[in-house]
């Protein structure tokens, strides 16, 4: 077995807007873990017809891949990136 | 009116005229609506699968959204490998399902599956409708938005109780029209004027967004060299000289050689998948990128761009035709070396002359390509034939060539053919698969015989799984592992069983009359044809590796080959 490397991920903060729906975080859960990142905190909201959902996500690929494939997403009103935090893995 | 025949009321809104179903215990109402309708034809398939396929094959066919209708559980997960097959290669498409009642909804009731949270993965986007009112917005924005933009699939759960319900008629809101501005191009232009080696690279966007006709303007009039992917068969027509056809794992020597030298590439509705461009790293590696697609998510997603451009193809194809028409490219020098490469370099299969030879997969699809009318429609199945179809068979439009480009479904060609030909009845659809694959939805050949389909059948039996056996000899070390379908039924006979004329042939002196037959024949027709089962497609690009290390039959044992082996 391959040990595990304690290298750090990149960590951002994206705060999203999405109509309320049936499934809203289900989708949403579903297109992060796909595209490779991994949550490390979540905070929902409600406001009027509208969840407002800041996450806290680990990844190595680059967040703005993942935002726009959020933004593909038809009850996603918007996503907005917050200042990149946490370590970043350095390219040798 | 009630929820159900709301739905059929905006079938005929939006000129939906034919769907694809399986009737059964939640959706009964929906069924019941439409034997009251006469504007709607109901394809009963034999499985769910068949219908969600057909659905699929339809909306390629036709370029209108295809619908498939299921009931609720198994039903609905039936759907799935045909819904996830569309979301893969962006078909519209509108699939309805009938759910437990609502009141059911999460108690295990009977046929109950969690539809919404098992499909969100393969859907543009989906609905568990709540509230029998909103049933009439809901069916207006999913058509809408299945069709638009990016088409996909838009998948409706709809509780029994809220098919049965009646539906308060108010006005339902209607989507915005979508931005027809074009983007400003100089900056395209002046990387085209620049480029001493452009190449023109195309995948399935361009029907998708039903520009085929801008393209093949484009392409003409800018004289570029030009590489397709497996979706983008077609878009450059028959008589483009400089087409140099697919490039990628099976493609052409002379598109990867193309690829791999050209000082720029223009990539026109591709997503760059690893099936095209092997080894990323090594893909085009002297060349600026332009990169024009209708969805932003494509554009950076692999490869960074030089130049990235998101809009509408029809619109942006006619203003880059308006520029170069004033102004021509010179890259004659780069036209005449693509030409060459593609005299040396592109699929050249040599037609045995021995009339007893067996027949070779790549020989009776060139005779298949010069025999058949440049209209018809080919839905090819998963394997080796389908590979010996895009490398042999030249199509003339985009919409003939129907094939599973990302999910790679084998079973998807039997469906796809009876959606293809309820597109357009006078059309002529072949179904070219695989023995391997014709097993997976033989079934439908009950829907060809119902409807008495004109489709025809070309079984290239090799009786193995010839694509894994491929893969297994040449990276595996020959370790041949369940790829043996030595006992297969009869063909002619299960063909016959249906009430359907069928033909067996085996030498090539055998191939021009049997596709002749099946061509000439009023109805369904079956043609088993006897392939050998160590023929391998060439050339192949083992998985993960760059293009330039494609393997041709001539280093079949070669040590370069042995080097690949995993």
């Amino acid at each position: 077995m391959t040990p595990q490397t304690d290298i750090p991920m990149p960590s951002y903060t994206l705060h999203c807007r999405m109509f309320r729906e049936a499934a809203a975080l289900e989708r949403l859960c579903q297109v992060v873990r796909i595209r490779g990142f991994r949550i490390a905190r979540m905070a929902v909201e409600s406001a009027g017809d509208h969840i407002d959902i800041a996450l806290t996500l680990e990844g190595a690929r680059p967040i703005t891949m993942l935002q726009s494939q959020l933004e593909k997403l038809h009850t996603v009103a918007e996503v907005i990136p917050a200042q990149a935090s946490g370590v970043r893995v350095q390219s040798v | 009116m009630n929820g159900a025949q709301h739905i059929l009321e905006a079938f005929h809104r939006h000129h939906i005229s034919t769907v694809f179903g399986y009737p059964g215990g939640c959706i009964m109402p929906l069924y019941d609506a439409l034997v009251d309708d006469v504007g709607v034809e109901h394809v009963l398939c034999r499985h769910e699968q068949g219908c969600a396929l057909a659905a699929d094959g339809y909306a390629r066919a036709s370029g209108k959204p295809g619908v498939c209708i299921a009931t609720s559980g198994p039903g609905a997960t039936n759907l799935i490998t045909g819904v996830a097959n569309a979301h893969r290669d962006s078909i519209p498409m509108l699939v309805i399902t009938g759910q437990v009642p609502s009141g059911l909804i999460g108690t295990d009731a009977f046929q109950e599956t969690d539809v919404l949270g098992m499909t969100l993965g393969i859907v543009k986007h989906s609905y568990l409708v709540d509230d029998a009112d909103a049933l009439p917005g809901i069916m207006e924005e999913a058509i809408e938005l299945a069709r638009s933009g990016r088409p996909g699939p838009v998948w409706i759960d709809i509780p029994k109780d809220l098919l049965l319900a009646e539906v308060t008629d108010a006005p339902f809101p209607t989507p915005e029209p979508r931005e027809t501005g074009c983007p400003d191009l100089a900056k395209a232009l002046s990387l085209l004027r620049s480029a001493r080696k452009p190449l023109l690279y195309s995948g399935g966007g361009i029907s998708l967004a039903n520009a085929e006709d801008s393209f093949r303007t484009f392409a003409e009039s800018s004289a570029l060299p030009a590489v397709v992917t497996l979706k983008g068969i077609g878009n450059a027509g028959k008589c483009n000289p400089y087409n140099l056809g697919m490039l990628g794992m099976h493609g052409s020597r002379a598109a990867n050689r193309a690829v791999d030298e050209c000082d720029l590439l223009l990539v026109i509705g591709a997503r760059l998948d690893d099936r095209a461009t092997g080894k990323l790293d090594g893909f085009a590696p002297d060349a600026k990128m332009i990169h024009i697609d209708a969805d932003a998510a494509e554009i950076n997603k692999l490869r960074p761009a030089d130049l990235a451009i998101r809009g509408d193809l029809n619109t942006i194809l006619a203003a880059l035709t308006a520029e170069l028409t004033k102004k021509s490219l010179t890259i004659s020098n780069w036209q005449k070396q693509c030409r060459t490469w593609h005299t040396t370099g592109g699929f050249q299969a040599a037609d045995n002359e021995e009339p007893l030879a067996p027949i070779t997969g790549p020989a009776f699809i060139r005779q298949l390509s010069r025999i058949a009318a440049d209209d018809t429609v080919i839905a090819c199945d998963v394997g080796q034939h389908q590979m010996w179809v895009a490398q042999h068979y030249e199509f003339d439009h985009p919409r003939h060539h129907l094939t599973s480009g990302g999910l790679g479904t084998m079973g998807f060609g039997l469906p796809a053919a009876i959606g293809a030909q309820f597109a357009d009845r006078n059309s002529t659809v072949i179904n070219v698969t695989g023995d391997g694959s014709f097993m997976m939805n033989a079934q439908e050949l009950a829907t060809i015989r119902r409807y008495n389909l004109p489709v025809k059948l070309i079984i290239m039996d090799n009786q193995c799984l010839g694509m894994v056996r491929q893969q297994q000899e040449l990276f595996y070390n020959n370790r041949e592992s369940q790829i043996n379908l030595d006992d297969n039924p009869d063909f002619v006979a299960m063909a016959r069983a249906f009430d359907m004329p069928a033909l067996y042939i085996e030498r090539t002196d055998q191939i021009r009359r049997g596709i002749e037959t099946i061509l000439a024949f009023n109805g369904p027709m079956l043609l088993h044809v006897a392939i050998s089962r160590e023929e391998n497609v060439w050339p192949i690009v083992k998985p993960g590796a760059g293009n330039r290390e494609m393997l041709d039959e001539t280093r079949r044992t070669s040590p370069a080959n042995k080097e690949h082996v995993a």
